[in-house]
């Protein structure tokens, strides 16, 4: 028993000047080469009388990003997304290495780069609502599944990138429209992007882009979406945060190939107009249309989703009096010729605030 | 047959002959100084170009993809650092696709290093006070001392890179010191009858230029970095000014010059604009000769009888 005693009291003799050190001793744990973090939270407010839901303030997400070099070959990115029904979705967790010149390569969970409205995070959309054409063709938030993908910044005189990517095969969902869901070996979801800009003038850009992403389904047909998207985007130099404009519109559409003949599903699309008023305010309109699309207003007597086709204008004012939050407010009138609601008026309002670091958004 | 082969053949030659003699460093900034420098350092070995015009807010500049592009093949890429570029480059360099310039890289450098950086927060950074820069005042180019250790570095850099020409850059880069240091007793007389007077730039960006020439910064029209001036603001300031005697307000071509005109107009004063920035207006070429237009805007306001109160 003393034996014991006197081991247990060499121990804590022993230990626990080690335990001191470390505590005291920052650089065994440095925390110099800790992720760049940052985080976003958005909160919308909605009348809507055509939904049977109270009208008031919630909350949407908030969106932690960390961000960091991993060593000379790659860096890392992740965005996790808390929602307001207690889920976490980590919505994007990449690397990505740049030392292939002309090359990026990217792998991980990744937001598909399809077109322009799906490549944005919520908080980034130019309007609170997506295009109802999102939700119907490849997700509200864009195409977003484990994979990799490619993109080359080809040798031509102005911008063109090429990017092809692959991804893990995934079924239906709430965040996907695309039924890439069967089970064969060979099932390997497809992307192909063609992305070319080039300066108009001094101040003004325009930009096309074309997209593909094809899979095999749970039914064993081929099932695909196809896009096109076009942009004329002003920034002048001598009012870079003051004054510009976004002048674009984008295509998409879903559809199935099955016995040699290809199947049109979903389609739409938006025009969109978003002009700079000042440093800190900005306004937009935009009208768009999808067919045979669902939207949260299309619904039955019994309160089931019908597909139709829908047109919305929408129009909003945002508040910006820093990089770091925005007030903006917003109303849309839309039409449908299927459902109850021949057509729906709502007003919103959206805050969205952001700390610590947040990279640039794309141009 | 055969004069279609001659007008080939002369057209070819023609091309030949009228062509540009190929650098051996490409270079590309995220600055005019930073280009002006770095042309100057590397004489006929170095083509440099600047991502931000001189006309264009350095904290603001879109991250066009014809940026990216436009640095694709660069062979050395010289961030402002201390975050100034922070809002853009992160797209910009990776979006070039080109792993000779980014950072960690050879060809990547941060042209900050060696300045001696002032207006360091020291405690807690906090964007209760604006879009700070937690590294410390970024704008150190706007001291002629600065871009001396700017020159020196570049040297070295370039040096590192095609030692073939290693003897040219250090010539270069000591003949470009020499001539600041001649050019800067210059300036520094030009401003010597207004030394101790206070000056109100748009921007905090006038720190290094107010403590290399003995000018004070009364305040600035912006009421924290990145924040627009409301116009309670631009009275409360003006009638401080007028209290104090202040009269020059400064500002750069891409910032509201409405605002600057008014606070100068409620204090009895003027507002000039100045380049902070190589091309930032006409006549500001290269480094130097910003520094003549600076100088004699700042010196000329001061000596007027709205701007000469000390």
């Amino acid at each position: 028993m003393r034996l014991r005693m006197l081991a247990c009291l060499l121990a804590v003799l022993v230990l626990v000047p080690g335990i001191a050190m470390a505590q005291a001793n920052n650089s065994l744990y440095s925390n110099l080469a800790n992720p760049a973090i940052g985080m976003n939270a958005l909160f919308t407010g909605q009348a809507v009388p055509t939904l049977n839901q109270p009208y008031g303030l919630g909350f949407d997400e908030a969106e932690i990003s960390l961000l960091s070099v991993v060593d000379p070959y790659w860096t890392f990115s992740s965005n996790i997304v808390f929602l307001a029904d207690h889920t976490v979705d980590p919505e994007e967790i990449w690397a990505r290495s740049v030392n292939i010149p002309a090359v990026q390569l990217k792998l991980g969970k990744l937001r598909g780069t399809f077109g322009k409205h799906g490549l944005l995070h919520t908080h980034a959309f130019p309007f609170i609502q997506a295009p109802i054409v999102m939700a119907n063709t490849i997700g509200e938030e864009g195409f977003k599944d484990p994979g990799v993908e490619a993109a080359w910044l080809t040798p031509l005189p102005w911008y063109v990138e090429l990017t092809a990517g692959a991804y893990q095969a995934i079924g239906v969902s709430a965040d996907n429209p695309l039924d890439f869901g069967s089970t064969r070996h060979d099932n390997i979801p497809l992307l192909g992007h063609l992305k070319s800009l080039i300066d108009v003038n001094d101040a003004t850009t325009f930009e096309l882009g074309a997209s593909a992403l094809q899979g095999r389904g749970s039914d064993g047909n081929v099932h695909a979406a196809y896009g096109g998207d076009v942009t004329f985007r002003n920034v002048p130099a001598r009012n870079s945060n003051r004054h510009g404009w976004i002048l674009q519109g984008e295509y998409l559409q879903k559809g199935a190939r099955s016995g040699g003949s290809y199947d049109r599903e979903q389609d739409g699309g938006y025009a969109s107009f978003q002009y700079r008023l000042s440093q800190v305010w900005w306004m937009g309109v935009r009208g768009e249309q999808a067919r045979q699309s669902v939207t949260d207003f299309m619904v039955d007597q019994a309160g089931a989703a019908v597909a139709g086709t829908v047109h919305r204008a929408s129009a909003n004012i945002a508040w910006t009096p820093s990089e770091f939050s925005f007030i903006r407010l917003e109303y849309s009138h839309a039409k449908a010729d299927a459902g109850v609601h021949p057509t729906d008026d709502r007003i919103l309002l959206q805050l969205s605030y952001t700390i610590g670091y947040h990279p640039a958004h794309a141009y | 047959m055969k004069s279609l082969i001659v007008i080939a053949v002369a057209l070819g030659l023609g091309v030949v002959t009228t062509a540009p003699a190929r650098a051996d460093l490409k270079v590309a900034t995220s600055l005019t100084d930073l280009a002006s420098v770095a042309q100057y350092v590397g004489g006929k070995h170095v083509t440099a170009q600047s991502l931000c015009r001189g006309y264009e807010d350095p904290h603001f500049v879109p991250a066009k993809p014809s940026l990216m592009k436009a640095i694709q093949n660069a062979d050395v890429y010289i961030s402002t650092g201390l975050e100034l570029d922070g809002g853009w480059l992160p797209l910009v360099l990776p979006g070039s696709r080109n792993p000779k310039i980014q950072p960690g890289a050879k060809g990547f450098v941060d042209a900050s290093q060696g300045v001696d950086v002032l207006e360091k927060p020291s405690g807690t950074v906090s964007r209760a006070e604006g879009d700070i820069h937690p590294l410390g005042n970024p704008h150190y180019y706007l001291d002629p001392k600065a871009l001396e250790v700017v020159a020196s570095h570049l040297a070295d850099v370039f040096s590192g890179l095609d030692p073939a020409n290693a003897a040219d850059y250090a010539a270069n880069a000591k003949q470009f010191n020499e001539r600041m240091e001649t050019s800067l007793e210059k300036w520094e007389k030009q401003l010597e009858p207004y030394k101790g007077a206070s000056i109100v730039p748009y921007h905090r960006n006038f720190t290094y230029f107010a403590d290399r020439f003995g000018l004070k910064l009364f305040s600035t029209v912006e009421p924290k970095p990145g924040i627009p001036p409301s116009p309670h603001y631009i009275a409360d300031l003006a009638e401080s000014m007028k209290k104090s005697g202040v009269t020059v307000v400064t500002y750069q071509p891409y910032y509201n010059a409405d605002a600057s005109n008014q606070v100068a107009q409620k204090a009895g004063g003027v507002a000039v604009e100045v380049p902070s920035e190589v091309g930032g207006v006409k006549g500001a070429d290269d480094v130097f000769s910003k520094f003549d237009v600076m100088v004699s805007s700042i010196a000329g306001a001061l000596a007027t009888k709205a701007g000469g109160t000390k």
